[in-house]
């Protein structure tokens, strides 16, 4: 009864911060609009941007997520089949995109094909749509298709990551005998064959999560969307752009109506994607048993000619965006004479704050106050509601445990420019002064990393055999204490890793913080580079000191990212 | 005695695993009880451990009930089938969660248990370069350390090679012997019985009519 007690109170204390704000929010819309949110979303047309947005939203979603495959599929076939030398820096420098903050890769592939850029310099001018591209442009009939281009590689660049983090682990662990067998057989004499019967049944649960998952990053993207194709509107954009002026009576009502069933819409289709990506994760967690990497590495031998090349090409890929932006925060140009000096005025003025309401000192300590924040709530409410999920699996309440998964996991159907709305207007309800509170942001931000702890932790807590619990027993320990000295140690790394991974997506977190800070005094980084890239670019500092405060946020970011990198647990694939 | 089980009966699922069980240690004696597998015998261990609820009986040791202690208040200690070791501590470590609080600690008992089991020097060494018979003495040391009034041996040594699994029965017996532990110790295997037990109980004496097969 204590337990179940215990176990329930930050359960509902997680769902209700979920929950209460989201709930308020919808209410205040419905009462603004004078519709219920599936009502809402047949009027999405009514405002001048909608249809557009909705269309443009799915077609580049599902593009990217096409994208993303083609070109990472072969490389995470290459990285998990062959045997590299130093594979642990080729799969980090790989897999670095994926926990860059959206507004650091915006800013790097700004630094890529911006006039003067990498891709300028060859003759491919996406920004202006002069060239190459200009024809292309017109060939195909699309407006701003340079612009297009710009974000689908951004996309892709973005969550490759994904497809090498959820299908090379499956490659590099499979036990060999099992295609050898294949191999044997009629069946498996021809590649296309092995592809199609083999490797395709092996993979397909992998390779559809990473699908969905990319799908689902694109179809909520919003800094890559407003730095990279500024005249393109995704739903999410359009309703961070929009939504202040949403939950106002009698104050254009077509906003509210906008939220309302822009986010109702988005949800669902969010939601659906999830429960397609959660049935197939189902699937692969009992599948066959998995060897050590290594053992298989050595199995296949070293990579051919063309797996070097392609794998270099990716890493230099994954990297020149960032090794970009670095050197676009000390080139400065001058716009009298055309040329560019080297120097660190855009350092110095970034550091000064002299283009900001803050300075990157000042910024940098409230994305570290609100990191640390979000750790401590998102690890701790992470960890009871990751117990709950698995003390109930122990009693065989299934349905229970489903059901608290399930809501667990809602939040990563919100994106953060709804969960940025939701606790605006939310809070506008329930509690206004709060406005003045330094430390709300913490709340959107711990609502969307907890249920990555969860899900890092769920799966560590099942592993953990319980007659470590009996020894502790047998030792004479009391719940308290094996909680404490053995529970905790055996959860070390998967903890090390949440709390990274948790402070890592604080700080690049743009959207929510957008919504929140955009006018106030306790700006975070992301928000400043959106400061400063708002300026008016004839003044020849404010990319390079956006460039250089999006730098800032790329070492700290990265800086978690090797930490949770040496706790990590390369098997099985996932986040 | 040291133990005495009196018509002791554990279920699961409506299904009778133990039933109308009885039996009896003296001081200081080891009894072997042999039995296939799957028939109760390790439910029978973790029932007088503590960690199986049992539906009724009596459990006595040294002739106090203790059947409706918490496990971990009554002072039995028991080596599962597989050496649990934590992984994130070293030899050493394991060695000390016999002490729950660091200033219980008290080495002297500590190097002369490690130097009775042949670990002296293994002190740092991580538990996954062990083997599996110096991973048992290991916990064997743990458990020693906290004084066990009644030791349980649920196959310890079922995973070892036959040389090693005799040379360290023979090891047990001699520690438990001079110590005055008494000790049930469950096997499927005669002749580790042998030379282990003081007296060996056959499943079938244990529970006449009972399932030999779950």
């Amino acid at each position: 009864m204590k337990a179940t007690l215990g176990r329930s109170v930050p359960v509902a204390l997680y769902l209700s911060m979920i929950l209460v704000p989201l709930l308020f929010a919808v209410d205040r819309l419905v009462f603004v609009t004078g519709m219920n949110p599936f009502q809402a979303i047949l009027h999405l047309d009514e405002h001048p941007l909608g249809t557009d947005a909705i269309t443009f939203t799915f077609a580049q979603a599902i593009l990217s997520a096409l994208l993303t495959l083609i070109l990472g599929l072969p490389i995470a076939w290459w990285l998990g089949r062959y045997e590299w030398k130093r594979i642990g820096i080729i799969r980090a420098a790989l897999t670095l995109p994926f926990v860059t903050p959206t507004v650091v890769a915006a800013m790097g592939f700004l630094a890529l094909i911006k006039e003067g850029g990498l891709l300028y310099s060859m003759g491919i001018d996406l920004r202006h749509e002069t060239g190459l591209i200009g024809e292309l442009s017109s060939m195909i009939g699309i407006e701003y298709s340079g612009h297009i281009i710009a974000l689908l590689l951004a996309h892709v660049w973005f969550n490759l990551a994904l497809v090498i983090r959820f299908v090379e682990p499956k490659i590099s662990t499979l036990p060999p005998r099992y295609e050898d067998a294949f191999r044997m057989l009629p069946a498996g004499h021809s590649r296309w064959n092995r592809a199609l019967y083999f490797w395709w049944p092996m993979l397909k649960t992998s390779i559809l999560s990473a699908f969905v998952f990319t799908f689902i990053f694109s179809f909520t993207s919003f800094a890559l969307v407003r730095w990279l194709a500024p005249n393109m509107w995704t739903l999410e954009a359009l309703m961070a752009v929009e939504g202040g002026a949403a939950g106002i009576p009698g104050y254009r009502v077509d906003v509210s109506q906008l939220v309302l069933g822009g986010a109702t819409l988005q949800g669902l289709v969010l939601l659906g994607a999830l429960a397609l990506a959660g049935r197939w994760q189902r699937q692969q967690s009992n599948e066959i048993e998995l060897v050590s990497e290594g053992y298989l590495r050595g199995y296949t031998g070293t990579p051919g000619k063309g797996a070097r090349l392609g794998i270099f090409a990716a890493t230099v890929f994954a990297l020149a965006p960032l090794v970009l932006m670095v050197f676009s925060s000390i080139r400065i140009r001058d716009r009298t004479s055309d040329s560019y000096r080297w120097s660190f005025d855009a350092w110095d003025r970034a550091f000064k704050g002299d283009l900001t309401y803050a300075s990157v000192p000042e910024a940098l300590t409230n994305s570290l106050a609100y990191a640390f924040g979000c750790l401590v709530l998102s690890c701790l409410l992470g960890f009871f509601v990751a117990q709950t999920i698995h003390a109930l699996e122990e009693q065989n309440k299934t349905r229970l445990a489903q059901f608290v998964d399930v809501l667990s996991m809602l939040p990563l159907a919100l994106s953060g420019v709804m969960v940025g709305l939701g606790v605006l207007l939310g809070i506008l309800k329930i509690w206004p002064v709060m406005f003045s509170w330094y430390a709300l942001p913490i709340l959107p931000h711990a609502m969307l990393t907890t249920p990555f702890v969860v899900r890092l932790l769920l799966p560590a807590m099942r592993e953990i055999d319980s007659d470590y619990d009996d020894a502790g027993r047998i030792l004479g320990y009391s719940a308290y204490q094996r909680f404490v000295r053995i529970k905790l140690p055996l959860l070390k790394p998967q903890l090390v890793v949440a709390a990274a991974l948790s402070m890592a997506f604080s700080l690049g977190e743009f959207g929510a913080s957008w919504i929140l800070l955009r006018s106030g005094a306790w700006d975070t980084l992301p928000v400043l580079v959106d400061q400063v890239m708002s300026r008016p670019k004839y003044f020849e500092l404010v990319e390079p000191i956006a460039m250089a405060i999006a730098t800032v946020l790329m070492c700290m970011t990265f800086l978690l990212f090797v930490i949770a990198e040496r706790f990590r647990t390369h098997q099985g694939g996932g986040f | 005695m040291s133990l005495t089980i009196e018509r002791l009966n554990v279920s699961f699922n409506g299904h009778d695993v133990l039933h109308n069980l009885n039996l009896k240690l003296s001081s200081g004696e080891i009894v072997v009880i042999l039995g296939p597998s799957g028939c109760g015998k390790t439910t029978l261990l973790r029932t007088i451990a503590g960690l199986q609820e049992q539906d009724s009986g009596i459990i006595s040791l040294l002739d106090e009930p203790i059947h409706d202690r918490l496990c971990e208040q009554r002072g039995i200690g028991m080596l599962f089938q597989r050496p649990v070791l934590f992984p994130f501590k070293d030899v050493l470590g394991n060695i000390l969660f016999a002490y729950k609080k660091k200033n219980l600690q008290n080495m002297d008992e500590v190097h002369s248990v490690m130097n009775e089991m042949g670990l002296v020097g293994k002190e740092q060494q991580s538990i996954e370069t062990l083997s599996g018979g110096e991973a048992q003495r290991v916990v064997l040391a743990r458990i020693l350390l906290t004084e066990p009034r009644l030791l349980l041996l649920d196959e310890p040594l079922s995973a070892l090679d036959v040389d090693l699994r005799r040379k360290i029965a023979l090891e047990i017996r001699s520690i438990l012997k001079s110590r005055s532990i008494p000790a049930i110790h469950v096997t499927h295997d005669p002749a580790e019985a042998e030379l282990i037990g003081d007296r060996i109980l056959h499943w079938n004496e244990l529970q006449p009519g009972g399932d030999d097969e779950e």
